[in-house]
């Protein structure tokens, strides 16, 4: 009996201690194999944010095992949302994996700053990815710390049927565009199918929209070396235009959330949609025949933008035990092969440039991408502070929204934000 | 072997140290930091409560959150307290049917609070949901409206979906301390001459006055750590507009949320420990009080 009670004591304080020291199973293992031309095998942990793309880089990592039979890779998933809790804890207790997903941007670089990360910069292959695409991963030391994995690009998606019984085309400039959407809307048809109730979609179409307002660099130029800043004409018209596309969103749609948005357009009772290239596969699987295309911003001089930023790289933990072969598999991502690889798997443009995929619309997208593309800003340069000024653009604009924020009140909030840490407003 | 019976609440004080005092303490640790959940950073002292209620937007969104903290105390005390004393009266008066409400009412409470979230949110949805639907076909069509993405109505939807999913818990309390009350003090009483309202006020309330202390205790610890159901209908953001944080939620977001790079394990570490205390002092001392107020029988 009383032998039973001290295993029953013990082994709750030893799983109390083992959830305490956190995560040690997530740390690399090193097996002998015999006999496989006695050497060595060594797994790799690698994390993501990306559960449902598990199946994805099993096809993936298979290729990249034939050619390296003596790595293995454990892909392993973690909740979004969760990942960056899980992932730090794990580095600070010196357990973390072998390769890890990296956000994309400010939060990424954070933790090359606090030392995490191994630079990649003699990788080779990484030469060949454009240097703003780099930049995604690039610390203020200047050393690459990830390669990137993917574009995202934002823009209208619309369903080509209706346009077309109706007369339309895709518009050429910002009024073409209301006269769009008032004869969709005089036909019964919801234009823009749209929700203000995740901040996170405010901010993105924000993206797509804004950038017709300050068509080419120049006004970039200007802003990031805060010559302008955000309180401008530019960047005031981007939000008043946010607001003048109200009467062509669907009603409440204040309460609607990315789901109610995505099925509107699906079931095709909306007939425009703004969102990203990543909710392809979701529109093509809630309704494989819908007749799909997209367009990108239409400018006032005539141009097309096509919003675009990296969507998180693959890094190499600094103290991971295996740094050689961790680093072969950020050179396998480097290539052409693993590009293509990725953007069939999941049909996303990847950030290897040239690679091209059996899907029309990724690539019209990946084309654009290289030809006519705009930085999201708020994510690309705006996603510092506390709270990040990208979340006080989508908080003041849910507050627009909702009436109780004019545009001239909504610059002024984004201004304040950034101007409590952007350098070259702080001046 | 006797000493062997000592070890027995060994196990749970080893999890309780390990999961409820250790990391109460290390909240105060690290409200002591600037701490971006990365690598920490510098001793700062005070300085993380100084900024949560002097440095914009921080103030403002402690005091915005605070007031929906106390707007939720207000109304489940109302309407989830008042509609449960009232029902739990009822039962004991053993009205037919009695013992069909009991169980019919503590029914919300066996569904996870993810689940609540999720059946009223499809519920509330503005475009297909039920509500809508229903007040259209009975002619209130000016009163459908998106629920929760009106930041004049989606506190009070979540606070009463809360209420709803509370209701059985008071009523077992209020029934408990309704049962509880002497028959003969009731009989003598009412030899006494005392009846309906005044039997209600004069005797009933005060001899349930322990039953109403937990229960307002309990109520007050809720509103005040209001969380899950906020955070399964409306995210991590209290949206729209702040509308629906709470401060538990406004915690959440500065220490945890993911994908920003806006975390503020130190800052969000000092507001939790503001609210450990806000919690811990007002029920210390209404237990205090209202214990006072209590009848002994």
């Amino acid at each position: 009996m009383s032998q039973f009670r001290f295993r029953y004591v013990a082994s709750l304080v030893l799983t109390a201690v083992m959830v305490v020291t956190g995560c040690s199973s997530g740390g690399t293992e090193t097996e002998s194999v015999g006999g496989q031309g006695g050497g060595q095998q060594v797994t790799l942990s690698m994390h993501s944010w990306r559960v449902e793309d598990t199946e994805g880089y099993k096809a993936i990592i298979k290729a990249f095992e034939a050619d390296h039979p003596n790595i293995k890779i454990d892909f392993k998933p973690f909740k979004a949302t969760e990942y960056n809790t899980i992932l730090n804890t794990a580095l600070q207790s010196d357990s973390g994996p072998d390769i890890l997903q990296l956000r994309p941007y400010a939060p990424g670089i954070a933790l090359a700053e606090a030392g995490h990360l191994e630079p990649l910069d003699n990788v080779p292959g990484i030469s060949t990815i454009p240097k703003d695409v780099l930049a995604a991963a690039t610390g203020k030391d200047g050393k690459v710390y990830g390669v990137p994995l993917s574009l995202n690009s934002t823009q209208f998606y619309y369903n080509k049927k209706i346009f077309e019984q109706n007369g339309l085309q895709a518009p050429k400039s910002w009024d073409e565009l209301i006269a769009t959407a008032k004869t969709l809307k005089e036909k019964g048809i919801v234009p823009i199918s749209f929700g203000a109730k995740e901040g996170w979609l405010l901010s993105l179409s924000h993206g797509v929209i804004a950038p017709a307002s300050y068509s080419g660099t120049n006004y970039l130029d200007k802003l990031l070396k805060g010559e302008s800043d955000l309180k401008s004409a530019e960047f005031l018209q981007s939000v008043q235009r946010m607001q003048e596309l109200i009467p062509y969103f669907p009603e409440n749609y204040v309460g609607l959330e990315l789901n109610d948005m995505r099925t509107l357009f699906a079931t095709e009772k909306a007939a425009m949609f703004i969102n990203g290239s990543f909710e392809l596969e979701g529109i093509k699987k809630l309704n494989p025949d819908l007749p799909l295309d997209f367009f990108p911003m239409p400018t006032d001089d005539g141009k097309q933008v096509l919003t675009t930023w990296v969507d998180g790289s693959y890094a190499v933990n600094a103290k991971s035990k295996h740094k050689a072969e961790a680093l072969k598999f950020m050179e396998f991502m480097a290539t052409k092969k693993f590009g293509e690889l990725f953007a069939n798997q999941f049909k996303r443009i990847s950030a290897v440039p040239g690679v091209s995929t059996d899907d029309p619309l990724v690539n019209k997208m990946a084309e654009l991408s290289q030809s006519s593309a705009t930085p999201y800003l708020m994510v690309v340069s705006f996603a510092e502070g506390k709270p990040t000024t990208k979340q006080t653009l989508e908080n003041a604009l849910q507050g627009m929204y909702l009436g109780k924020l004019t545009p001239e009140q909504v610059v002024e909030e984004v201004q304040k934000s950034a101007a409590t840490w952007f350098p070259p407003f702080k001046k | 072997m006797r000493w062997l019976i000592h070890l027995f609440p060994l196990p749970a004080l080893v999890i309780y140290t390990l999961f409820v005092v250790y990391p109460i303490f290390s909240a105060f640790l690290y409200s002591l930091y600037d701490w971006n959940g990365i690598k920490r950073g510098v001793f700062v002292g005070l300085q993380n409560f100084i900024t949560l209620f002097t440095v914009e937007p921080f103030n403002e969104m402690f005091w915005n959150a605070f007031r929906h903290n106390v707007f939720y105390f207000v109304v489940e005390m109302i309407v989830q307290n008042g509609i449960a004393f009232g029902l739990a009266f009822l039962i004991y008066r053993k009205i037919r049917g009695s013992g069909f409400l009991k169980i019919a009412y503590f029914m919300p409470r066996l569904l996870s609070v993810i689940v609540i979230g999720f059946l009223w949110k499809l519920i509330l949805n503005p475009n297909y949901g039920a509500l809508n639907s229903i007040l259209a076909k009975i002619g209130l069509e000016e009163w459908t409206r998106p629920w929760l993405g009106d930041p004049d109505t989606a506190l009070l939807a979540i606070i009463l979906i809360n209420s709803w999913f509370g209701i059985g818990f008071a009523i077992l309390i209020f029934l408990a301390g309704l049962q509880s009350i002497p028959e003969d003090l009731i009989e003598a009483a009412r030899l006494d001459g005392a009846t309906g309202l005044r039997m209600l006020w004069k005797m009933i309330l005060p001899l349930c006055m322990p039953a109403i202390t937990i229960m307002t205790i309990f109520t007050f610890i809720q509103a005040f750590e209001a969380f899950e159901l906020v955070y399964a209908m409306q995210g991590s953001m209290g949206e729209p507009f702040y509308s629906t944080d709470t401060l538990a939620v406004y915690f959440y977001r500065m220490a945890f949320s993911s994908g920003a790079g806006d975390v503020t394990l130190g800052l969000g570490s000092a507001l939790a420990v503001v609210l450990f205390f806000i919690v811990g002092s007002v029920s210390a001392l209404s237990l205090y009080l209202m214990r006072k107020r209590e009848v002994q029988h």
